[in-house]
């Protein structure tokens, strides 16, 4: 297994130097507590955290998975003890509410600090996110007696969360969930149906678990409109906050997956559990998705730190694999072959590889900065960053988790024939980076919502005010031709794929969702080109001679001219429009 | 659980209208193909991979295979499923008659082994590599040698494999080690330890014959000192019957991410009795010879993935439904519309469809310039070698690259489910990902096309293809219905050209060049292979154009022509960017 070591140099020149996070802390109320020490100390101890505790038991943990045994299910050896070290720092509430005991960090750091938690063990902290994301929504949606209840023990650790949306029938189709609440005298409900994929539903990890479960009421309207949300822990808990018994919670069993193994993922069955409504009736959904842009952000981001590891076992690979010598001269004379890194193609590998990872930690870190100021700032700019919020976090976690997979299969194939085996982890990971494509909203759910949503039934308004910014940035760095030249051309590409798209949505009902994926990569290599740009622009101000800004500026060269011509392949697809889907009868499939 | 049909339409669609494999078989001598055994052997194997060695995959997947102290057991069935086959006479179906084989074209034991491939590749693998051995002990063996081992392996009774690779020689063979010492009698004592080899041991068969690559005492250094020699698990007693063990084991087999019912051995060779095959340090020449028929196998798999993925896919979207169509309900009485309604479902679906079918007319089209080059007469078998030479590392890379997308499509449709084990396709990708990593990765390909073939032939074995390409649309020219495909078609193939005369200038100044344009423009020169193929099929669809087969061909035609095919504008700019992109980036600055 490749050894996860945080990438903090990178990490720090993007916080600091290409997005000036202190100065835009100290800006604001909410953030002032945040400052670049601070900062710098939380990363150094996540790096740590990740190298020391979460990376050795990756590999490990894959192998042993979690078992179940008659509702009881066990976590590999090493997690539980992981899971108390990262309790016990206070790592849990490092984005909480600071009244139940949070930190209340900005998610500008706070997503540097989750990509080195997955890039150094995805499995593990899967059951600290899901927890994290439990007591966001608890305290954003909760009355303050569920509030002050439940936050404090989930930001400890000493519970843990989980969340209860998926039934077999009813995916990406919530409006069909069938599980059952009914009200009591006292205020609470009974709760009774059957969830799966439900990760972290059930572990030997904390004490309790406090699931976050949508119902519908009786009487309660049809579809999406419907739906409730309610708390419900494994063990109910007393007036004076010690445990009381077993609620009706159970888990059936757990999923044998592709990867993240270690992670348990759980059909629960709730028979008659107790519950507490989370908000107000029938708004369950609305609830949901002010979480749902952290966690689609922190999805995007698990496929970032996959990503991420893939790189680093790969670039240790090339460096030390001697196979072949170099098309131009021997460079290693003294051994019996040259090191693959001397090969172009292995090089395009690795580069690919970089330029993904890179750009998708910028665009994570300017996804966060948005998220920050939608929630802190004021006037114009805060309405405006949250309608970037809403345009940048289907591509944040379609096109990050996409990439991700892709830079896991490049490092996997630098290893040649060694990709393919468990013992050197690579496989692993390509394993691992696929589930964040299909949870959370499948891609394609993503680009239907990007297409749709953020951008056809705005009037393309926040796309505009994007690509506003982005020409604003070609203007101020004109000097920078070789890079602001490509990117502009591509945010032409990109106005005129939107304006195209509010056309033929207007005429034609299925041009969204046909149009979508490619729309959605279209817009992704556009902004990854935009980061790109901007941390070449912030490099070459800094040392001539400083071999870092030296590496990233060629990196940015390398993207503009091999990676960013994919977004005018995606435009054609685009432009082809919905009939060469839609022109093949359903029968027109089956040709055997 | 997955279950394969073998797309007999589709197969018949390919010998009969598209390439008339009749006239094929005809010229070359080959009375006894005629279309209607062909027909009835392929109903066969249909029936055989459908119902004996389908039903095995997922189990075998579950089970793998177990080493113990040396022996190797195979999953519950694999054994009985051999004793079927050899029983059914397959493994003799290519044999030379005077061996006791039944005489018929190499061609169609490929259909075949995509059909049994396709339901279960691991189980595919152990008569695979058996008849690769066969066929390279039958090119360069003895006469003495054919008659001890061929007539055993050409009746399945015995099993063969490849032993290439050792621990720090993959793609390097020069760089191997393992020695052959000559002894008294004429034969060689060898000595070494290979890796990665298949089927190197298992239950199935009573002896197994190892090809094994090896240096001679003295022999020069690098690819010209390397010998091939065969050395059989049981050396033969006076009648030819597997007598006294030799000294060679499995050390142990390979974890691996997929094809887990395929033994991945380690084999060590301490002093094992071995005979020379061919001529001493003309090893790699004997193996070079079988590379176009390897490669084409292995390609074989990227079909039957993409296939395996498209017929899982297509059973799941017509069943699950989530969502309502976006021009209207579809199945007004049920919860919502299956989900084949929604555009960006049947994008994945049509790009399955023609990757899979795409790929199966590319492989046919090969398989038949195979036929030619082992069985015609000096021209055409040079001919159809020249044609080859530039079309199989193609085949290899871009059928099983496009193959695993479309693998991944098919998980990706299932959503979560896709990720679980028990709905089996996520073991379609993983069993899938080998392809692209054994048998030479996609980069050696590349490497190969572009540098060793096309540069090495100064263009001319391109000239060859572009050439027929250019013939067929000069034919075709100004037949209305076929401008669609015609028009883009010249296009792209004129600018193959043109592509391959810039990089060929840029790499007589600079030998990078090469292998930084390498695997961009393999996957261009690919997605131009299967414009052609797909017009052709276009072609012969129109002239029956209310069929529904030969409907949904030329929708599939035109999906390909507007959705797939401008995938080639990215590779273009790519592979143009040169490799100053690749190689101006210092080693050191790859990571901090």
């Amino acid at each position: 297994m490749p050894d996860y070591r945080a990438p903090l140099k990178d990490m720090q020149f993007i916080l600091h130097d290409v997005f000036e996070a202190e100065s835009q802390w100290q800006n604001m109320e909410g953030t002032s507590h945040c400052d670049r020490d601070t900062a710098d100390a939380i990363l150094g101890e996540g790096a740590k955290l990740a190298a020391e505790v979460c990376s050795p038991i990756n590999r490990s943990g894959d192998e042993e998975g979690v078992s179940w045994n008659d509702g009881v299910v066990t976590t590999p050896k090493g997690f539980k003890e992981a899971w108390v070290q990262i309790a016990e720092g206070g790592w849990l509430g490092l984005s909480g509410n600071p009244e139940y005991g949070g930190m209340d960090m900005p998610k500008m750091l706070t997503g540097l600090f989750e990509e080195m938690m997955y890039g150094g063990n995805l499995s593990l902290f899967l059951y600290q996110s899901l927890t994290m994301g439990a007591a966001l929504t608890v305290n954003a949606h909760g009355s303050d007696e569920l509030k002050s209840k439940y936050v404090p023990k989930l930001y400890s650790g000493q519970w843990a969360g989980s969340m209860c949306l998926t039934e077999p029938h009813s995916g990406t189709d919530l409006g069909i969930i069938r599980t059952k609440a009914e009200p009591n005298a006292d205020g609470s409900y009974q709760i009774t149906g059957s969830k799966i994929f439900i990760t972290g539903g059930e572990h030997d990890l904390a004490e309790n678990i406090i699931h976050l479960v949508l119902a519908k009421l009786p009487d309660s309207p049809a579809g999406s409109k419907g739906i409730s949300l309610f708390l419900v822990p494994k063990i109910t808990v007393n007036e004076d906050d010690s445990l009381s018994g077993p609620n009706g919670v159970s888990c059936g069993s757990t999923e044998h997956k592709m990867g993240i193994h270690a992670s348990a993922t759980c059909v629960m069955n709730f028979d008659d559990a107790k519950g507490w409504l989370i908000g107000e009736p029938n708004q369950g959904l609305a609830c949901m998705f002010t979480m749902m842009n952290y966690e689609r952000l922190s999805v995007g981001i698990q496929g970032l730190g996959c990503g991420a590891a893939a790189y680093q076992g790969s670039l240790d690979y090339a460096r030390e694999r001697l196979q072949g010598r170099a098309a131009t001269g021997v460079t290693n004379p003294d051994g019996p072959a040259d090191p693959i890194i001397v090969h172009p193609d292995v090089r395009r590998m690795l580069l690919t590889q970089r330029a993904y990872v890179e750009a998708g930690r910028a665009f994570g870190v300017h996804v966060g900065q948005q998220l920050d100021i939608s929630k802190h700032g004021e006037g114009e700019a805060k309405t405006r960053a949250a309608g970037q919020v809403q345009l940048l976090t289907p591509i944040a976690k379609a096109f990050m988790t996409d990439k991700g997979l892709e830079g896991a299969l490049h490092g996997q194939l630098i290893f040649g024939g060694h990709g393919y085996l468990r013992e050197w982890g690579m496989e692993q990971l390509v394993r691992d980076a696929r589930i964040a494509q299909i949870y959370e909203g499948t891609n394609g759910v993503q680009a239907n919502d990007l297409a749709g949503r953020k951008v056809v039934f705005n009037g393309g308004k926040d796309m505009a005010s994007m690509i506003a910014e982005i020409r604003q940035f070609c203007s101020d760095n004109a000097s920078l031709a070789d890079l602001v030249e490509p990117l502009g051309k591509a945010v032409d590409n990109l106005e005129e794929l939107t304006n195209w798209l509010l056309a033929a949505a207007k005429e034609d009902r299925n041009a969204i969702n046909a149009s979508a994926v490619d729309f959605l990569n279209a817009a992704g290599y556009t902004v990854y080109g935009w980061m790109w740009a901007k941390m070449a622009a912030v490099a070459l101000k800094g040392d001539a001679g400083n071999a870092y800004l030296k590496g990233k500026v060629e990196t940015a060269r390398f993207y503009m001219q091999r990676i960013l011509p994919n977004a005018f392949s995606a435009a054609e697809q685009v432009r082809a429009g919905s009939q060469p889907l839609m022109a093949i009868e359903d029968e027109g499939f089956d040709v055997f | 659980m997955l279950e394969y049909k073998a797309p007999l339409r589709d197969i018949e669609f390919l010998m009969n209208d598209l390439l008339d494999y009749k006239s094929h078989y005809e010229a070359l001598g080959f009375e006894d193909a005629d279309p209607d055994t062909v027909q009835a052997i392929l109903g066969e194997a249909a029936k055989f991979a459908e119902e004996v060695v389908g039903p095995l995959n997922q189990s075998g997947d579950q089970e793998g295979c177990k080493w113990e102290d040396g022996v190797v057991t195979t999953p519950k069935g694999f054994k009985e499923a051999y004793k079927q086959y050899c029983e059914a006479g397959w493994p003799s179906l290519p044999g030379a008659p005077e061996l006791g084989g039944q005489g018929l074209p190499a061609s169609l034991t490929m259909i075949i082994t995509e059909m049994v491939g396709s339901a279960n590749w691991s189980w595919s693998m152990y008569p695979g590599l058996s008849n690769a051995a066969t066929r390279l002990l039958n090119a360069t063996g003895s006469d003495e040698q054919k008659e001890l081992y061929l007539k055993k392996l050409i009746s399945g009774e015995w099993t063969g494999t490849m032993c290439l690779t050792e621990s720090h020689a993959g793609s390097d063979l020069g760089l191997l080690r393992t020695k052959a010492t000559e002894n008294a009698d004429g034969s060689y004592n060898i000595t070494g330890t290979k890796i990665f080899i298949s089927c190197g041991e298992h239950d199935m068969a009573d002896n197994i014959v190892h090809l094994v690559l090896a240096r001679i005492e003295g022999a020069p250094e690098g690819t010209s000192g390397i010998s091939l020699f065969v050395a059989p698990k049981f050396l033969l007693d006076e009648n030819g019957n597997p007598g006294e063990r030799n000294s060679l084991e499995c050390g142990s087999i390979e974890h691996k991410m997929g094809i887990k019912a395929s033994a991945t051995c380690v084999m060590n060779f301490d002093s094992a009795k071995g005979w020379l095959v061919g001529k001493p340090n003309e090893g790699l020449k004997g193996m070079f010879h079988m590379m176009n028929a390897a490669r084409v196998g292995t390609a074989t798999q990227g079909v039957a993935m993409a296939e395996q993925g498209y017929q899982g896919a297509l059973a799941y979207a017509k069943d699950r439904l989530q969502m309502r169509s976006l021009t209207g309900p579809k199945n007004e009485n049920g919860p919502a519309d299956p989900i084949i309604v929604h555009p960006d479902v049947r994008r994945m679906l049509l790009t399955q469809k023609a990757i899979s079918e795409g790929n199966r007319a590319f492989m046919y089209w090969v398989n038949q310039l195979v036929d030619q080059e082992v069985y015609g007469n000096e021209d055409v078998s040079k001919e159809a070698n020249a044609m080859l030479d530039f079309l199989t590392p193609i085949a290899k890379a871009f059928a099983t690259e496009t193959g695993l997308e479309a693998a991944n499509h098919g998980v990706q449709m299932y959503g979560g489910h896709g990720f679980i084990g028990e709905w089996g396709m996520e073991q379609v990708v993983r069993d899938g990902r080998i392809a692209t990593l054994y048998e030479g990765t996609t980069g050696i390909q590349a490497l190969d096309l572009l540098g060793r073939k096309v540069m090495g032939s100064g263009g001319a074995l391109l000239a060859n293809f572009t050439k027929v390409v250019h013939k067929y649309c000069k034919a075709n020219e100004g037949v209305a219905e076929m401008a669609e495909f015609i028009e883009p078609l010249a296009k792209l193939n004129t600018e193959l050209g043109e592509l391959t005369g810039k990089i060929g200038e840029k790499a007589m100044q600079n030998a990078d060049e090469v292998g930084a344009a390498s695997v961009d423009y393999l996957m261009y020169s690919g997605y131009v292979v299967l414009a052609f193929m797909w017009a052709r099929m276009a072609e012969v669809a129109l002239k029956n154009p209310e069929d529904g087969f030969m409907k949904s061909k030329i929708k599939t035609a035109q999906f390909y022509y507007a959705r797939l095919l401008p995938r080639t504008v990215a590779h273009r700019d790519a592979m143009l960017s040169g490799s100053d992109n690749l190689m101006s980036l210092d080693e050191e600055l790859f990571a901090f």
